[in-house]
């Protein structure tokens, strides 16, 4: 009976507790629905308004802050990265963990010896570079220094190197060629390894800040982080618009998590392995 | 044999084409690195040598040494607020039966916040006017500022921090957990344990590794942090929430000093991984189930 009413309690808490964690996301939400003179006066909303989307849609006409293009820029530097970053790693982890060849090892090596120096270290390095390529204030300078990726292939090496050898001689005896075997074999067999390179790749860029802030100033090639950033910098006051923009910025990577919460899961328990 | 050679060929084709993009985007910046830490250099011109000149400017820069403290701040509050609440976390969910799913889940879905979207969202919630404070005030007649006490902001900014990673730590101790083999439990309650030594004797030390990798993380993201002050704080009050990433931004761009803010990164990654150096030699065990 004790032990009974300890559940419940564990329950109840735990239940209570996982309500006050997604509490902001709510308020936030509310906020971006409700009238603005009840956002800092009332939970629920009297009246459902759509005003402070509109006025954040209408902003490129009014304001010359473009958000709904902002919007589409996240979106096209996230997708362009995400895709390179996973078709990159999937050709050229083949290489690292199925192909036998003098040096190998040294190359693995050396890619889990990148991986130790944090990324803030070559930030500003990094930023000359685009400078000097004359990249700077373009879609490629959030694009290019991306496109692959060290972690990415160190995770899906690892991944192919558990895919049996005989799969790949069995292909290869029915004449496969090598990008068959690559996305025919290999690909299929570390679905779930890709997911999460692709989802984390997916977040990372999206929500990328101090970088494309570095290497874009004009307001038509910001990504909507930095665009959000700029308007909260100058327009404080603009609450209801704020919270619609901050709504919109996070909706994508809860999206994406929701939908591949399962390989999020899968992730975080290989995470030290 | 011409098959084996074509196979070495392939692979260092497919290797080649990462190392060239790897030589620029990785290599090159690095030589910069090394370059911009040892010279002057205001974005225009060559670099002109220094040597160690920029190293010695930082010991004697009280500036540096504000955001060393800030960040000490920062991880005196973050590591046990984050550690202990994601432990109990892990162990809670490990006892429930019910509405997992609704709970992970809830927990989880603020690891994947945007940090900008969550800086705009928490400078409100904990604003003056904000529900926070009015809740505070209409339970007990007070209201905090909690961006605006040079003592308090850093705290705000670690609690904020708190609810974003406990759902994602929570979850790496809670898959240590699951990997303790149920017998050992068993075992110990033959021996009379307690709950509470079984969790100092047995939980705590098998968990070790989830423990190392979820303190590491916590570090390494206390040292990267760069959106919150930026968006909320602007460093201040008092420059009390200024960050290593904060700094090293103001003194490029604002300061045109992309030479000196090198060295702050340098200086800053040193700093980082000599901590986690400390935690691996003091904490980490080699644990083993027999």
């Amino acid at each position: 009976m004790r032990k009974k009413l300890g559940e419940i309690i564990l329950h109840g808490v735990m239940i209570l507790l996982a309500l006050i964690w997604i509490y902001p996301y709510v308020w936030l939400f509310l906020s971006s629905i409700k009238p603005p003179e009840e956002i800092f006066t009332r939970f629920l909303p009297s009246r459902i308004t759509l005003e402070h989307y509109k006025y954040i849609f209408t902003m490129a006409e009014k304001m010359e802050r473009p958000f709904l293009r902002a919007f589409f820029n996240s979106l096209f530097v996230t997708l362009t990265v995400t895709f390179s970053v996973v078709f990159t790693s999937s050709i050229i982890a083949y290489g690292l963990s199925k192909l036998r060849f003098k040096g190998s090892n040294a190359v693995f090596n050396f890619i889990i010896f990148q991986m130790l120096f944090p990324g803030f270290m070559f930030i500003i390095p990094l930023f000359v570079l685009i400078r000097k390529l004359g990249l700077y204030n373009t879609y490629s300078a959030m694009i290019i220094p991306f496109l692959m990726s060290a972690w990415s292939l160190f995770m899906l090496t690892q991944s192919y190197k558990t895919i049996p050898q005989d799969y790949i001689e069995a292909a290869k005896i029915d004449g496969a060629s090598t990008l068959w075997i690559i996305f025919r074999v290999m690909v299929p067999l570390s679905r779930s390894t890709l997911s999460i390179v692709g989802l984390f790749t997916f977040i990372g860029i999206w929500d990328n800040f101090l970088w494309p802030l570095m290497v874009v100033k004009d307001y038509n090639k910001m990504p909507l982080s930095v665009l959000l950033a700029t308007f909260n910098h100058e327009y404080a006051a603009y609450v209801g618009p704020l919270m619609a923009g901050s709504v919109i910025q996070t909706l994508p990577m809860v999206l994406i998590f929701l939908i591949f919460r399962k390989q999020f899961l899968q992730g975080i328990s290989m995470s030290f392995k | 044999m011409s098959l084996r050679r074509r196979e070495a060929r392939l692979g260092w084709g497919l290797v080649s084409i990462y190392f060239l993009y790897t030589a620029i985007f990785w290599g090159y910046p690095f030589v910069w690195m090394l370059i911009l830490a040892f010279s002057r250099w205001k974005f225009v011109g060559s670099p002109k040598f220094v040597g160690l000149q920029n190293f010695f400017r930082i010991f004697e820069d009280k500036m540096f040494w504000r955001v060393f403290l800030n960040t000490m701040n920062f991880l005196s509050y973050f590591i046990p607020m984050v550690f202990i609440a994601s432990i109990l976390f892990a162990i809670a969910l490990n006892r429930m039966k019910y509405f997992k799913t609704f709970v992970t889940l809830s927990f989880l879905v603020a690891y994947v916040s945007s940090g900008v979207a969550y800086s705009i969202m928490f400078q409100r919630i904990f604003s003056e006017t904000g529900p926070i404070n009015r809740f505070l005030y209409n339970a007990f007649g007070i209201t905090i500022p909690w961006f605006t006490d040079p003592q308090l902001a850093m705290l705000t900014i670690a609690i904020m921090v708190t609810w974003k990673f406990v759902g994602y730590y929570g979850l790496i101790l809670y898959s240590g957990l699951q990997a303790i083999p149920k017998s050992i439990f068993e075992a110990a309650e033959l021996d009379g344990a307690t709950s509470w030594v079984k969790f100092w004797k047995i939980t705590l030390p098998l968990l070790n590794p989830a423990i190392v990798t979820v303190l590491i993380l916590a570090v390494n993201l206390s040292f990267g942090i760069f959106t919150e002050p930026y968006m909320i704080t602007g460093g201040g009050p008092m420059n009390r929430t200024l960050t290593f990433m904060l700094y090293m931004y103001n003194t490029a761009f604002q300061r045109i000093n992309p030479s000196y803010a090198t060295t702050i990164a340098i200086m800053t990654a040193l700093i980082n991984f000599s901590i986690v150096i400390f935690i691996r030699k003091v904490i980490e065990k080699e644990v083993t189930i027999v």
